[in-house]
């Protein structure tokens, strides 16, 4: 046994030094195709958090002229108590939406503000974040209401554009995930023809099966799991240094899950690639 | 030791290469397999091997009946089976040491039966001086002596040859006969193909001869020609 795994190391090395330019080559390819997955999969997953953080705290916003009456302000306030999807509402007079306006705005635009010219606003919290689109369209044509805004649309086309970022990277994560396997094959191919004579005589004394597959095998197998390691490296860095981890707080549960699937799919590229490369060329 | 039942071989392009062979040879023997090229020589090795199997009939190997062989079972027929071939087969870059010590490394031979019996056998086909010299710095008579070291190496109870002194001149032709006769003296059963006339007619052994796939001669004290009195 001691014997066979220093000849299967040997052996091993011996493959990739020979086919160094080919085990760069795919070990590259499935760095990057799999910090690319990577990315896509800490994509989804700041996605999930931001939605979920942004609806937790959805709000309808009724921005009431600041003409109106208080008898449309009394009306406005009436039918959002009595509405059964609207959890709570909190009042802003005008003079608090002044206050947050100065705070919000730069200086240069604030200074023009003044007090009479903000509109009083109902902040309402709904019992789910959907109905918020019906409260907007219950109240945005009642008589004293300027407008309704409603978050959940901002929330939507950031999703959407998440979305497709995600299928972008995927799919390019696809296609070289395939190129890298198809490497990897080439590279083991070479290998196993460098080698041909010295595996006629293996099979010839009577060496069994799998003592000529292994050493194979392995050089598949390493090619994916350093490739992976690199992604691995990658990804880790992303998420330490892309801004998206401090906007949304991703705990680095997300991350070690992410980098646990990169480095799953590593090993099952090197290793399927090799076990192609064996089947149709080492015809043992 | 061997024995063919009713063997029946032919290849996908249609060719038979063997026709009903029935042939016994027992432990011990010395066996020359003679005939024109494509008359079943190579096959007839082959199916030893259990490189190929036969279409209708049985093969028994030391009592076994190799077709029901399953196949990660094939390598440990093999170990039993030293096969020397008219190219060598030895490989460029290893020395002529670690030619040797390469059949006996690759079915897991732990280093110290390497380093006894390797010099033991290279000693026996007279190239213990040369054990780190690589196979291309040899003569040809040399390298096949080398390829006779690793076909015995693991001391097989069956001996196959096919033409191993096609490509040696009459004087390295008789060394390796000498070195494949002591071995058949230790018991090891010995076939070996053969065009070689002269080399058949002296060693008076048994002679098989296969024409188209049939075997058309089994003669115990045989010579090559069909000069003599032949069975039908």
């Amino acid at each position: 046994m001691r014997v066979y795994l220093r000849y299967a190391v040997k052996e091993t090395l011996t493959n990739l030094w020979r086919n160094r330019m080919m085990t760069i080559a795919a070990v590259l390819t499935v760095a990057v195709s799999l910090s690319l997955v990577g990315a896509a999969l800490l994509l989804k997953q700041s996605a999930a958090q931001a939605s979920a953080q942004w609806q937790q705290g959805t709000r309808v916003t009724i921005w009431m002229q600041p003409t109106a009456t208080q008898s449309e302000l009394a009306n406005v306030q009436n039918q959002l108590s009595t509405l059964p999807i609207v959890k709570n509402c909190t009042f802003f007079t005008q003079a608090q939406d002044y206050q947050e306006a100065l705070k919000i705005l730069p200086p240069s635009e604030s200074s023009v503000l003044h007090v009479s010219d903000m509109p009083s606003s109902f902040r309402c919290v709904p019992t789910v974040p959907s109905n918020a689109f019906v409260v907007e369209s219950t109240f945005a044509t009642q008589p004293g209401v300027y407008r309704v805004t409603a978050p959940e649309q901002q929330i939507r086309q950031m999703n959407r554009a998440i979305r497709i970022l995600q299928v972008v990277f995927l799919a390019l994560a696809a296609v070289l995930l395939l190129s890298a396997t198809v490497l990897i094959l080439n590279t083991i191919r070479m290998a196993i023809f460098a080698r041909r004579r010295e595996v006629s005589v293996m099979k010839l004394v009577g060496a069994t099966n799998w003592f000529i597959r292994v050493p194979y095998m392995t050089e598949g197998f390493l090619q994916g799991l350093i490739g992976s390691l690199i992604a691995v490296g990658a990804v880790t860095a992303l998420h330490t240094w892309y801004p998206l981890h401090n906007e949304f707080q991703l705990n680095t549960n997300a991350l070690l899950g992410t980098n646990a699937v990169v480095l799953v799919a590593g090993v099952v590229i090197g290793s399927v690639g090799s076990a192609i490369a064996i089947r149709r060329f080492l015809d043992v | 030791m061997i024995r063919f039942e009713n063997v029946s071989k032919t290849y996908k392009n249609g060719t038979p290469a063997l026709r009903d062979v029935s042939v016994n040879i027992d432990k011990g023997e010395f066996v020359f397999l003679v005939g024109a090229s494509g008359s079943g020589k190579t096959t007839f090795l082959r199916l030893l091997l259990r490189e190929e199997l036969p279409d209708k009939g049985r093969i028994l190997e030391a009592g076994r009946d190799i077709g029901t062989l399953s196949s990660w079972r094939v390598p440990y027929l093999r170990r039993n089976i030293g096969c020397v071939f008219q190219d060598f087969r030895l490989l460029p870059n290893k020395s002529v040491f670690d030619n040797v010590a390469f059949a006996l490394e690759v079915i897991g031979r732990p280093r110290s039966t390497v380093e006894s019996q390797v010099p033991q056998i290279l000693d026996l086909v007279g190239l213990a001086d040369k054990a780190r010299n690589l196979p291309g710095e040899l003569s040809g008579g040399e390298q096949q002596r080398v390829a006779v070291a690793r076909a015995f190496v693991n001391r097989p109870l069956i001996l196959l040859a096919d033409e191993p002194t096609g490509n040696l001149d009459p004087t390295n032709s008789e060394v390796i006969m000498a070195l494949l006769e002591r071995i058949n003296r230790t018991g090891t059963t010995v076939v070996m193909a053969t065009h070689d006339k002269a080399l058949v007619d002296r060693m008076r052994r048994r002679v098989i001869e296969l024409d188209h796939g049939e075997v058309v001669r089994d003669q115990a004290r045989g010579v090559y020609g069909i000069d003599e009195p032949v069975i039908r």
